[in-house]
């Protein structure tokens, strides 16, 4: 029987059946789900748990006939004894957790993420292609190089192909136009008529800096962004160590896509985040 | 018909109250707790320095027995910093509980006095994480350290003092005796069974820690049953509250019918949106007090020992 959702219970163990390297420091996985499960939804996430090792939160690049997709950046123990597991090895995983992105339509769809940001945003950009609308998605991608842009040759076929329009850039121009991903955004807003919805996921300065850019501009109608990267220990909501303030809300329930209304009642977003004692600490 | 009810000096505008360790590690979600229309808040564990608790995975849910399983091992800010979350908090006029531990009765005391001083309602003395690392069962489960730490405290502070009664002893009632001989305000029980979980797969215990302690609803029968034998021995000399596994309104129903003047609650305020689940229990509670002729919260405690 095929379930609407896995439910929320001990690591279910998966067997890794795919493994490549993105890009610089990251590699992909293909876990084989061993039950039936219609979907996750873009945005969603998993708690990934290495056994013996560690357990974090990791976004969902894709999930397809049982078989989810996830890409890891390495940033510390716990992603690198992910990155040493080979297939064959088995992982666990709870989820899927959290609200999805909600994307409107009739708007241009504006993506645009940093880092391990991009791997909720494959899920959503697969999933506005498959909508029957014509949709126009725009994906803003930038990176330190060119060896660190996740999902570019995915991207750049996209492009050629005429499913989406691809910003690229780097810091140091070895790809793309040189400089932040947040010009080419602002170049477009200033040009479009069509009412716009920018989705971001990735580190929350950055998205920080997108919100207030994007606030000037009235023609963005709706900004959705994934406040993820925080630290997380259950993903249900017991533990409240993902909660920001002043308005209480979890990150793993709550969120972790927050819309411009709540973004605005936040004023962690972008500024403070949890430590595992508790304790806040500025970005 | 009246919720309110009263724990020794404390009146409560209901009987349920936020339990330790879930949505209590900032202002923010206590508060919101608390605004979802409970009675009263209890805070995390806190203790006097900062400690990021065990490697997770340190807590998830067992879907088949509606439970958890966790092994935080009393990750905390410590008490200087999460003070300033309580001031925010107290000036919202929350009723707030503070649960605090320490490894020694030194510790117990450095936490106490440097709160003491803040317009709380309770402490709650943590003796019994069953989670945690060092082997700090050895408060809970000893009635002589209970006695002395209890007596200690009790001379350091006015606020009154509940004490967190861990169910892994083969007599809760000596246990709680002892803590009341030293001189605490209202008993609570109780904490985390203790428990483990193994993966088949790949044959190890899926906590970090290993060990952890299970809430849910699997811990409601031992909680109940818990609760009822410290009725039978204390009969009204000293408050006591429910906690462990409420996931309905019934289950509150049943631990004050045991002995209990209020209910703790915690897990399933953590997996759901407190805001509903409140709502559900108050609407059961007061179907159940108009069913069965109740006026107040008071009539029914202890309704189970006639």
């Amino acid at each position: 029987m095929t379930k609407q959702t896995l439910a929320n219970d001990k690591p279910l163990m998966c067997k890794i059946v795919d493994k490549w390297e993105e890009c610089f420091e990251t590699f992909s996985f293909k876990l084989q789900l061993p039950v039936k499960v219609q979907g996750a939804k873009p945005g969603q996430f998993i708690m990934l748990w290495i056994p013996g090792e560690d357990e974090y939160p990791v976004g969902i690049a894709g999930l397809e006939n049982n078989i989810l997709e996830v890409g890891i950046a390495r940033m510390g123990e716990g992603t690198e004894a992910m990155h040493r597991k080979e297939v064959g090895d088995f992982v666990g995983i709870r989820g899927f957790y959290g609200k999805p992105f909600t994307p409107p339509e009739d708007v241009n769809h504006l993506l645009i993420g940093g880092g391990f940001g991009v791997v909720p945003l494959k899920m959503l950009i697969e999933t506005l292609m498959k909508s029957e609308k014509k949709q126009d998605i725009h994906v803003f991608e930038g990176a330190r190089t060119k060896n660190r842009l996740m999902y570019l040759k995915w991207l750049q076929e996209l492009h050629d192909q005429g499913e989406i329009t691809f910003h690229v850039c780097t810091d140091d121009g070895s790809f793309g136009y040189q400089g932040f991903p947040t010009v080419a955004l602002e170049e477009f807003l200033q040009k479009t008529k069509t009412p716009s919805v920018i989705y971001a996921a990735g580190p929350e300065r950055m998205m920080k800096f997108i919100f207030d850019l994007g606030k000037k501009y009235p023609k963005v109608i709706d900004m959705q962004m994934s406040l993820a990267g925080r630290y997380m220990r259950c993903g249900f909501g017991a533990c409240a160590n993902c909660a920001v303030d002043p308005t209480g809300w979890r990150i793993c329930v709550d969120g972790p896509i927050f819309n411009t209304e709540k973004l605005e009642k936040i004023s962690d977003f972008g500024v403070y985040e949890r430590l595992d004692t508790g304790e806040k600490k500025k970005l | 018909m009246s919720l309110a009810t009263k724990i020794g000096s404390l009146t409560l505008r209901n009987p349920m109250i936020l339990a330790s360790g879930v949505l209590g590690t900032s202002y923010s979600t206590l508060k919101r707790a608390y605004e979802a229309g409970l009675g009263a808040v209890v805070t995390k564990s806190i203790g006097i320095n900062p400690s990021s608790g065990n490697t997770n995975p340190s807590i998830f849910a067992l879907n088949e027995i509606r439970s958890v399983i966790s092994s935080i091992g009393l990750a905390n800010p410590g008490f200087q910093v999460f003070r300033e979350d309580l001031e925010k908090l107290l000036e919202s006029s929350v009723p707030t509980i503070v649960s605090i531990f320490g490894e020694s009765m030194e510790e117990f005391k450095e936490v106490l006095n440097g709160l003491t001083d803040l317009p709380i309602q309770a402490f709650e003395l943590n003796f019994s994480c069953s989670s945690s690392k060092k082997d700090r069962a050895q408060i809970s489960t000893d009635p002589d350290l209970v006695f002395e730490i209890v007596k200690e405290l009790r001379t350091n502070t006015t606020v009154p003092l509940w004490v967190k009664l861990t169910p892994n002893v083969s007599n809760i009632v000596e246990i709680a005796s002892s803590a009341v001989r030293g001189g605490c305000d209202a008993l609570v029980a109780v904490d985390t069974l203790k428990a483990m979980v193994i993966d088949i797969q790949t044959k190890q215990p899926i906590l970090g820690n290993k060990r952890g302690g299970l809430s849910g609803a699997a811990l409601k029968p031992v909680g109940i049953r818990s609760v009822y034998d410290l009725y039978e021995h204390f009969d009204e000399e000293i408050p006591i509250i429910g906690v462990g596994g409420i996931y309905r309104g019934e289950d509150i129903i049943e631990y004050l019918l045991a002995g209990a003047t209020a209910v703790e609650i915690g897990t399933s305020l953590g997996v759901a949106y407190p805001e509903n689940m409140v709502r559900f229990f108050q609407m059961k509670v007061k179907k159940y007090m108009e069913e069965h002729k109740f006026s107040s919260i008071s009539e029914i405690t202890g309704g189970a020992h006639k």
